[in-house]
């Protein structure tokens, strides 16, 4: 049995659907985009009606946001916490900064894209995107999970030697757990 | 108004003690060029004389040109209220500086971030080599001769922007209609 928009299994549309609007956010707060995170979700902007919300643990949240630059150093830890996240996981890369380093492009201990390293759902351009960037990329986040093509998890799994190879270019001394996938 | 009179008074007090060159730069802030080996003695006589108990910063400066490092300790004195700055200059080749955390406890960050950034060797210093930086394996970052948008290049990917770099605003303006007001458009690229 199929949606006729869509074609994927009503059960999935309907999973899907529910997926959409209870959006629990790991705001990772790297770089200065995470002063946004704070004006999106309170009384003006009031992400929560969208669903979106904050998460206290990984792994108790569904998107990952990275919001700024990344140094090397903090690369390690998001990896770690992208790694514990459970499934669906999506990942919303976060100003100028994540996408090609920003005006930190020749910066010797910051990464340029974030997507060599770990999948990314949804970027928001912007130095720094204001909140109703920010919810209209959660809004294309929310669009692509219905449409069933949000699934970087697996993409991830499939994929782990390629990113693994990235990751481990640049975190020279891997001593992190592996994961049992 | 202001004659400076207390700025000179610190400015000839470390002068006749230490014979070094120094000039008031202007209102509550005093330098002082010294050599390498009298700088843990100025500080001291900072320090227990005149008062100067706090240490604000210590930094360094790459000049590569004259193959020196230039070493600035900014001292600071609650009740005279005056920043007093301490320079003083070092081979590159071989860089070493007294360790003065025995003066001051917090001194011994700084001197593990300029040995990390610089290569500065402190004889004596006590932590860890790796300070901010994990893992690295190339000479010291903040050295100039250290080329960060050649490394940015071979070690993070660079996003492949658009080759003909043009400006899209007018197609963008066809497309959605907008109309440009013309103040706008002296802003354009071309």
């Amino acid at each position: 049995m199929e949606n006729d928009k869509n074609s994927q299994k009503i059960v999935d549309y309907i999973q899907n659907f529910a997926r959409k609007h209870s959006l629990f956010v790991m705001a990772y707060g790297t770089g200065c985009g995470a002063i946004e995170v704070p004006a999106t979700m309170t009384s003006r902007y009031d992400a929560e009606r969208f669903g979106i919300r904050g998460a206290a643990t990984p792994r108790q949240a569904d998107v990952l946001l990275i919001t700024g630059y990344l140094s090397t150093k903090t690369l390690k830890r998001v990896i770690r916490v992208y790694e514990q996240m459970q499934e669906p996981k999506y990942v919303i890369g976060f100003g100028s900064c994540t996408i090609n380093g920003g005006m930190y492009f020749d910066s010797y201990n910051t990464i340029n894209g974030l997507d060599q390293y770990i999948p990314v759902d949804v970027y928001i351009n912007g130095c720094m995107p204001r909140p109703e960037a920010v919810i209209s990329g959660f809004v294309k986040l929310q669009e692509l999970i219905l449409a069933g093509k949000a699934n970087n998890g697996e993409k991830y799994r499939e994929n782990l030697e390629h990113y693994r190879t990235n990751q481990k270019k640049i975190i020279k001394n891997w001593k992190m757990p592996d994961y049992n996938w | 108004m202001n004659d400076l009179k207390i700025e000179n008074n610190l400015l000839n007090a470390v002068v006749a003690a230490f014979k070094v060159e120094g000039k008031v730069i202007r209102e509550r802030r005093v330098e002082v060029f010294a050599d390498k080996n009298m700088v843990s003695g100025i500080l001291l006589f900072a320090k227990k004389q005149l008062g100067y108990i706090h240490l604000a910063h210590m930094t360094c400066v790459d000049w590569i040109e004259q193959g020196e490092f230039q070493l600035i300790y900014t001292i600071y004195s609650p009740v005279e209220k005056i920043t007093l700055f301490v320079n003083t200059r070092i081979d590159r080749d071989h860089p070493e500086m007294e360790n003065i955390d025995t003066i001051w406890d917090q001194a011994n960050t700084y001197e593990r971030e300029m040995r990390e950034m610089f290569g500065i060797e402190f004889p004596g210093l006590v932590g860890e080599h790796e300070f901010i930086l994990e893992d690295w394996d190339q000479i010291p970052p903040m050295r100039k001769e250290f080329d960060t948008h050649k490394y940015a290049a071979e070690t993070f990917y660079s996003r492949p922007g658009r080759e003909d770099a043009k400006d899209v605003r007018e197609v963008i303006n066809e497309r959605s209609g907008a109309k440009v007001p013309d103040f706008a458009k002296k802003y354009s690229r071309e």
